[in-house]
Formats: structure tokens, C-alpha cells, sequence
């Protein structure tokens, strides 16, 4: 039943980024509109599932390292795909998607690091080496790539940055497709160990003895999560935030249970991506925000309500 | 920034010891020249400068253009017009300016561009005892008080003097009413465009072409390709060297735009277009003729 309320949010947010935009569309054109249905739709159903698959992804890997902090891009991800998309554009890849695919295998690569760094721990994936691992690669991989960007001629990677940066001027029916096919099957597998997740939050010695295979567990919920942020940049660049605000606030309002809590985040998520994309996209037109700065600016104050109506009651 | 730091500081110790030799030594020469420059700084020499490094292309085609391109002995790597600037020794990308580099070509005046780092940079080179000074050039009109300081710190000043009346008086004038609309994308992913207060929206109005992002008051902005569509140019203008279209256009996306889909692209060479410069008026009449051709 707590669903119905979500699913309605998520419709009624889809359908706001349908009909709010710079560009005037009658309503009477709405159906035959090209921008309604070559940019709007692609673009609020992009913005829907990246932030469902950050806000699932952050739940996973929050629960895995059992760490508040945890985000989707803290594990050396967003640092891989900076690499991938700098080294795409020293290198002057040709073709729409060198950019995006380039980032998907830095990020990818970085993930693979980190794993195997994860393993020196020991097969059950130490949190604290996989948090320590993840920082060590990103660091790493942005000391790499501001030596090339300093080094490489200034005004294409500059650019780079900004898509890096994140957003969803780039969206289109491929880009959702891509979402469409790749996502579901991490999304299965992270939905199919909510309950090995639960007692995992009990600590990794109870979980064992309470039937978890724990050191698969974690190697499936590493893997999915990264896989699915790893989509996420090469679709849509590093968007920060969502990840490690979603599932906490998930957490506060409908508690800490995760065949609950993958779900609402992917609701949650998808709600506050595509609702901060309207905003970027309508609130300073003819001119677009960046879409992090409005998941932020929109983001903080919400938790911070959350996190006082719930913690003090 | 980081990696200037070793050399900061070994440029701090050649300073104290430069300053400490120079000191006392400022007195007006007959023969001297002096401006104030776009920082607010007075720029006095001896005489007229004999070894000058150009740190942005707009400069080094005005010192060529002026007749003092002979006077050169450093430029950076993006100064490729005239073909007589390529003789030149380069100092590097220029951003920022290796102070170093440029100090090794022992100029007697360095020309920067006003920013940030330039003027950093500008503040390094001085405490080596070699004078700089720093011009703004991001629009039509700043070209012409541009040319004339750099006339009079280069002794050209009749050259300069006419040089700087024709990029004024191509500044005043009103803009040509425009039948036709047009973009300039800089990016395609974000779209980035250019806005009014820049030198191509002034360049596209006086070649008889409406920037229909003239409303946006910055240089450049983000904006989303539904906005461009919306806006409906009929060119979208392309800084480009090669003159096949643009890796976007076959993007499903970017087709929603009419100019995408009727393949209405304008490609204006970086070299004339992307920088202001003394073929401020060469560019208007390029841009004029490529609209009159591609209407046709």
C-alpha cells in the first residue's frame, strides 16, 4: 500500500516534466508535439531511471560497507569515468558515443580496482579496505587525469568537464533504451538480497549464522551497485547527491527493511531526479541549469526537515 | 596553478635581486612612451618596445597588422595568423603564461590578455623588471583603444591611429536589419551558446544576421536543445575548421531542431571568428556572404 502514494508522486512528477518547459507547446499538440515526444519524454523517463538507479544503488552500498556515508561515486567511480571521458577526448575518439562508452569503462575499470584491492581483505570484501580502495583509485585516477588535462589542449576538455559534471541535455530514446536493457538485471539481483541485506545490518558474524552466504552477498551487491552507477555516468555524467541522500531519507520515512526500501528509493530517486531536472531545465529559461546544483539545492533542506521531524520524535 | 609553485619562488629570488639593481632608476627618458593599460596601471617605456612577446592571438595579429610584427620574439602556440607569426618562437599554450619561458626570450614588453592568471602572471614578470601590460579584448569595440595603446608602445602610432579608426567606426555602426536568425553552438552536450555581449553576436548584427540568443547577457550559456528548437534560427553557426557537419547532427535529439533536420549549418573558421581581431571587418562580410550563399 505505502507504493500507491509513490507510484502516484512519480506520475504526477513525469507528467509536470511532459508539460513544463521553455519551449510553449500547446496542449492541443501535445501528442504530435517532436519536442514533447523527441525530448521531454526521453529526458523526464532518463532523468526517472538514473535516479531510481542511483537512489538503489546508494541503498545497496550503504548497507554493504555499513557506512552513512557511502555514495554510488565514492568507491572510485566517478574518478574512472572522468579518466575514460578525458582519455576519449585526448585521444579524439570519434562518434557520438566514444564519450559516454569511455566513461562506462573508466568507471568499470576503476570498479574492477577497487574489487580486486576489496579482495587483499580477504574473499568477504572488508568494508573498510573497499571505502580506503575506492578512494586510493579515485584519487589516483584524478591525479592522472589532470595531469592530461593540463598537459592536452585546454578548450575540448573543458567541455569534458562539463558533461562530466552531469545532466541530461543529452537524452534521447537511446540513451533510455540503453538504461532499459542494462538496468534490470542488477536491479533484480540487488531486490532478490533484500532479506540477506537485512540481517547483514545485524553484522556479518549473526548474518552467517543466520543462513546469509555473506561473502557472496557482498560480491553480488558490490558488483550490481557499481554496474548500475557505472550506466548511470555514461548516460548522464557524475550526478552527486541522489545516491547518498535517497536511501537515507527512504530510511527515516519508511524504515530500514530492504524489500521496503529498494523500491521506494527507485521511486524516490526517480521522483527527485526527474522533478530536479523540470527545475533545471524551466527555473533560469532561456538558460539551463546544471542539474547537480538543483538536486543539491533542493536535496539539503528536505533531508535536513527529514532528519529533524524523525529524530526527534 | 600547483605546478608553478617551484618556479614562483625561483622567480621570486631572480626579483629581489633584479629589484635590488633597478631600484632609484625611473626617470622619464626623452624618446619615452607611456599608457595606462586595462588593470589601471601606467605603462612607461624608454622607448618604443623592440622585443615584444604577444600572449593571445587578437595581439599578435594587431602588432602584425600595425607594422610592428618585426618587433616579435615570443608569441604562444595558438598565434597562427599571419603565416609570418608561425617564424616566431612560441612560449607556450599562454594559459597561463609560462613566466619563465617568457622571461627567457628577454622581451622588453609582454602583452596579456586581462585575467586572472594573466595578471598574476603580469605581477611575476614585473618583479623580474620586465614591464607588461594588460588589455581587455572580448568585444568589437575594444579593439580599437587596444590597437592604438599597443601603437603607441610599439612606435607605430599612424598605423595603429588608422587601424583603430576602421574597427571603431565598424563598432558604431548600427546593426544591419536582419531577415535571417542564427545560433552559434559552442557545445553540443550540454548545448552551450553564445549570448549577447560577445563579439560574434555583435559580428552576426552587423553582417545582417539576429543572434537569437541575443537576449542571453552573457558571453556564453548552458541551454537546452528544446530551448534552441523553440527559438527556431534559421543557420546554426559552427566554429570549425573542417566544414563537415557536426558529430551531432545525426543525433536523434538534436534533429528536433529545423536547422539540424535541413542540414542549415554555417562553418566559420576559428581563425577568423573565434577571437577578435583587425579582420573584424573581413569576418562580417566571410559571415554575410556564407549567409547569402547558404539562403540561396
Amino acid at each position: 500500500m505505502k507504493f500507491v502514494p509513490l507510484a502516484a508522486a512519480a506520475l504526477a512528477t513525469l507528467a509536470a516534466a511532459l508539460l513544463l518547459g521553455p519551449a510553449n507547446v500547446p496542449l492541443g499538440d501535445l501528442t504530435a508535439s517532436p519536442i514533447i515526444w523527441q525530448l521531454r519524454l526521453p529526458r523526464a523517463l532518463l532523468a526517472f531511471l538514473v535516479g531510481g538507479a542511483l537512489g538503489v544503488s546508494g541503498v545497496g552500498l550503504q548497507a554493504l560497507v555499513r557506512n552513512p556515508l557511502a555514495d554510488p561515486f565514492l568507491l572510485g567511480l566517478s574518478g574512472g569515468a572522468g579518466l575514460g571521458a578525458v582519455v576519449a577526448i585526448a585521444l579524439h575518439l570519434p562518434g557520438p558515443w566514444a564519450l559516454p562508452l569511455a566513461a562506462f569503462v573508466g568507471a568499470v575499470g576503476a570498479m574492477a580496482l577497487v574489487y580486486r584491492l576489496g579482495l587483499i581483505g580477504g574473499a568477504e570484501l572488508d568494508p573498510r579496505i573497499l571505502l580506503l580502495g575506492g578512494v586510493a583509485v579515485g584519487a589516483f585516477a584524478a591525479a592522472i587525469t589532470t595531469a592530461l588535462v593540463s598537459l592536452a589542449e585546454a578548450t575540448e576538455l573543458r567541455n569534458a568537464f562539463l558533461w562530466l559534471w552531469g545532466g541530461f541535455s543529452g537524452a534521447s530514446w537511446t540513451t533510455v533504451l540503453v538504461m532499459l536493457v542494462y538496468a534490470p538485471l542488477p536491479l533484480v539481483v540487488l531486490v532478490a538480497a533484500a532479506r540477506p541485506l537485512d540481517l547483514l545490518a545485524l553484522g556479518e558474524e549473526p548474518a552467517q549464522y543466520l543462513g546469509a552466504d555473506v561473502r557472496r552477498l557482498k560480491q553480488l551487491v558490490y558488483l550490481s551497485a557499481s554496474l548500475l552507477t557505472a550506466a548511470a555516468v555514461a548516460v548522464a555524467g557524475v550526478i552527486g547527491f541522489v545516491g547518498l541522500i535517497v536511501p537515507h531519507m527512504c530510511r527515516l520515512v519508511w524504515g530500514r527493511l530492504h524489500h521496503t526500501l529498494f523500491p521506494t528509493a527507485f521511486l524516490t530517486g526517480g521522483i527527485f531526479l526527474a522533478a530536479a531536472d523540470t527545475v533545471a531545465r524551466t527555473v533560469v529559461a532561456p538558460r539551463e541549469l546544471p542539474v547537480g546544483i538543483v538536486t543539491a539545492l533542493l536535496g539539503v533542506p528536505l533531508f535536513a526537515f527529514l532528519l529533524r521531524r524523525w529524530t526527534v520524535s | 596553478m600547483r605546478r608553478w609553485t617551484p618556479r614562483t619562488h625561483l622567480a621570486g629570488l631572480v626579483a629581489l635581486a633584479v629589484a635590488a639593481c633597478a631600484r632609484g632608476e625611473r626617470v622619464p627618458v626623452r624618446g619615452g612612451v607611456a599608457v595606462t593599460d586595462d588593470a589601471g596601471r601606467q605603462v612607461t617605456l624608454a622607448a618604443p618596445a623592440r622585443r615584444i612577446v604577444s600572449l593571445l592571438p587578437s595581439f599578435t595579429e594587431i602588432l602584425f597588422a600595425t607594422g610592428a610584427g618585426d618587433r616579435l620574439v615570443g608569441r604562444t602556440t595558438w598565434c597562427d595568423y599571419p603565416l609570418e607569426a608561425l617564424a616566431v618562437p612560441s612560449v607556450g599554450d599562454g594559459m597561463p603564461p609560462s613566466v619563465e619561458a617568457v622571461a627567457a626570450r628577454r622581451p622588453d614588453l609582454v602583452v596579456l590578455y586581462r585575467s586572472g592568471p594573466n595578471v598574476t602572471a603580469a605581477e611575476q614578470l614585473e618583479r623580474l623588471g620586465i614591464r607588461t601590460v594588460l588589455l581587455d579584448l572580448n568585444l568589437l569595440e575594444e579593439l580599437g583603444p587596444a590597437t592604438r595603446r599597443l601603437g603607441t608602445l610599439t612606435g607605430h602610432s599612424r598605423a595603429a591611429d588608422s587601424l583603430a579608426r576602421v574597427l571603431d567606426s565598424l563598432a558604431s555602426q548600427p546593426p544591419v536589419s536582419s531577415t535571417r536568425s542564427v545560433a552559434f553552438i559552442v557545445w553540443d552536450n550540454p548545448a552551450i551558446v553564445i549570448g549577447a555581449g560577445s563579439y560574434l553576436d555583435r559580428l552576426a548584427a552587423l553582417a545582417g544576421a539576429r543572434n537569437v540568443f541575443h537576449d542571453v547577457g552573457s558571453p556564453s550559456a548552458q541551454v537546452s536543445i528544446e530551448t534552441i528548437a523553440a527559438r527556431d534560427p534559421d543557420f546554426l553557426a559552427v566554429l570549425s575548421d573542417s566544414a563537415g557537419p557536426p558529430a551531432y547532427a545525426s543525433r536523434p535529439e538534436w534533429r528536433v531542431v529545423r536547422a539540424v533536420r535541413e542540414r542549415r549549418f554555417l562553418f566559420l573558421p576559428g581563425q577568423l571568428f573565434g577571437r577578435p581581431g583587425p579582420r573584424a571587418a573581413e569576418a562580417i562580410r566571410e559571415l554575410r556572404q556564407r549567409l547569402e550563399a547558404a539562403a540561396r
